[in-house]
C-alpha cells in the first residue's frame, strides 16, 4: 500500500473512533502488533500481540474512563509505511476528572495492518490523572 | 522546497546534533521560529520567536546539561513541509544525573528554514531530572557560567 493508502486507513480509523466505533481499529491490528509507550515512567513498556495490547493496555485505560472518551486527531503525516498522528484526548475519568492528554502516535503499517505503534504523551499528566501503571499488568519491556 | 529537500536539511541538523554540534540548528532558525514543549512539565509552553527560544529555552537547558547537548536521530518521516524526527537524548546534567529522554519532534519548514518545532517527550523525566528552568537561569547568573 502507498503512503496515501496508509494515511487514508488511519484517517478512517480515527473518524470511526471519533464516532464511538473502535471496530476498524481493532480489525486493523496485526496479530503480532507491538505498542510501545515511550519514556521511563510507570506506563513505559512494549505490549506484544493484539490480545495483550487490547487487554493489558487499551482495556485497562478504558476501565478508568467514562464511556464516550475519545482521541481526536488534528494532523496526519504519512511517508512510506509510517503514519504519524498528532492527537488530543477528549476524556473524562470515572473519578470525574478531565483527561485531555496530547499524543504523538507513530504507526507502522504493512499490507493494510498496523504492525507497530509508538506512543509519545504527556507522562506527567498521565501519571497524575490515571495513576501509575499497575505492576501486575506489566509485561517484559521490549 | 520539496519534502526530500526538507528531509535533507533536517537530517543534516540532527546528524550534527548527534555529534553535539548545534550550529546547523541555530543557523536554520527563522526569526519567527516557534518551539512548543508539549504537555504539563515545568518547561512546557510555546516559546515564540527565535530570541525567546534561545534565551528562555535553550539557555536554561544548556545551563542544566554538562558539556554540549547530544540528540541522536532514530527515524525521519516527512510529508510536504513537515518532517517528524524520532530521537533520543544522551546527556548528563551538571549535577551528574543521566538525562536520556526520548523525543518525537514535529518540525515545519518554510523556504529551507525551521519555522516550528513541536516536541513530545517524557515530561515526567523532564521535571524529575531538569527541574525548573527558572532555577537554571538563576544558578547560571549566580555562578557566572556562560551558556
Amino acid at each position: 500500500m502507498s503512503a496515501a493508502d496508509n494515511k487514508q486507513l488511519m484517517e478512517n480509523i480515527f473518524a470511526r473512533i471519533e464516532a464511538g466505533d473502535r471496530s476498524l481499529f481493532v480489525a486493523s491490528l496485526a496479530d503480532d502488533v507491538t505498542v510501545t509507550v515511550t519514556g521511563q515512567y510507570s506506563w513505559s513498556q512494549t505490549f506484544r500481540g493484539r490480545e495483550a495490547v487490547l487487554r493489558d493496555l487499551f482495556g485497562y485505560v478504558r476501565s478508568l474512563l467514562e464511556e464516550g472518551s475519545r482521541t481526536l486527531p488534528f494532523r496526519f503525516i504519512a511517508d512510506d509505511d509510517w503514519v504519524v498522528v498528532e492527537a488530543r484526548g477528549d476524556m473524562m475519568t470515572k473519578a470525574g476528572e478531565r483527561y485531555d492528554n496530547h499524543y504523538c502516535l507513530i504507526y507502522r503499517i504493512e499490507h493494510g495492518k498496523i504492525r507497530k505503534i509508538r506512543e509519545y504523551q504527556d507522562s506527567t499528566l498521565c501519571e497524575r490523572v490515571l495513576g501509575p501503571f499497575p505492576a501486575a499488568r506489566k509485561q517484559a519491556a521490549g | 522546497m520539496s519534502a526530500a529537500d526538507n528531509k535533507k536539511i533536517v537530517q543534516h541538523i540532527f546528524d550534527e546534533m548527534a555529534r553535539s554540534n548545534s550550529a546547523p540548528l541555530l543557523e536554520s532558525l527563522a526569526d519567527d521560529f516557534r518551539f512548543v514543549v508539549m504537555g504539563s512539565s515545568k518547561w512546557s509552553r510555546s516559546y515564540d520567536g527565535k530570541a525567546a527560544v534561545l534565551a528562555e529555552l535553550f539557555a536554561p537547558l544548556r545551563a542544566k546539561i554538562e558539556g554540549r547537548i547530544t540528540i541522536i536521530p532514530l527515524r525521519l518521516i516527512e510529508e510536504g513541509d513537515t518532517v517528524v524526527v524520532q530521537a533520543r537524548g544522551r546527556n548528563t546534567t551538571v549535577e551528574g544525573k543521566a538525562y536520556n529522554n526520548v523525543y518525537c519532534n514535529v518540525l515545519r519548514l518554510e523556504h529551507g528554514r525551521l519555522k516550528e518545532w513541536i516536541e513530545y517527550c517524557d515530561t515526567a523525566l523532564v521535571d524529575a531530572v531538569l527541574g525548573d528552568p527558572a532555577d537554571a537561569v538563576a544558578a547560571t547568573a549566580g555562578s557566572g557560567r556562560s551558556t
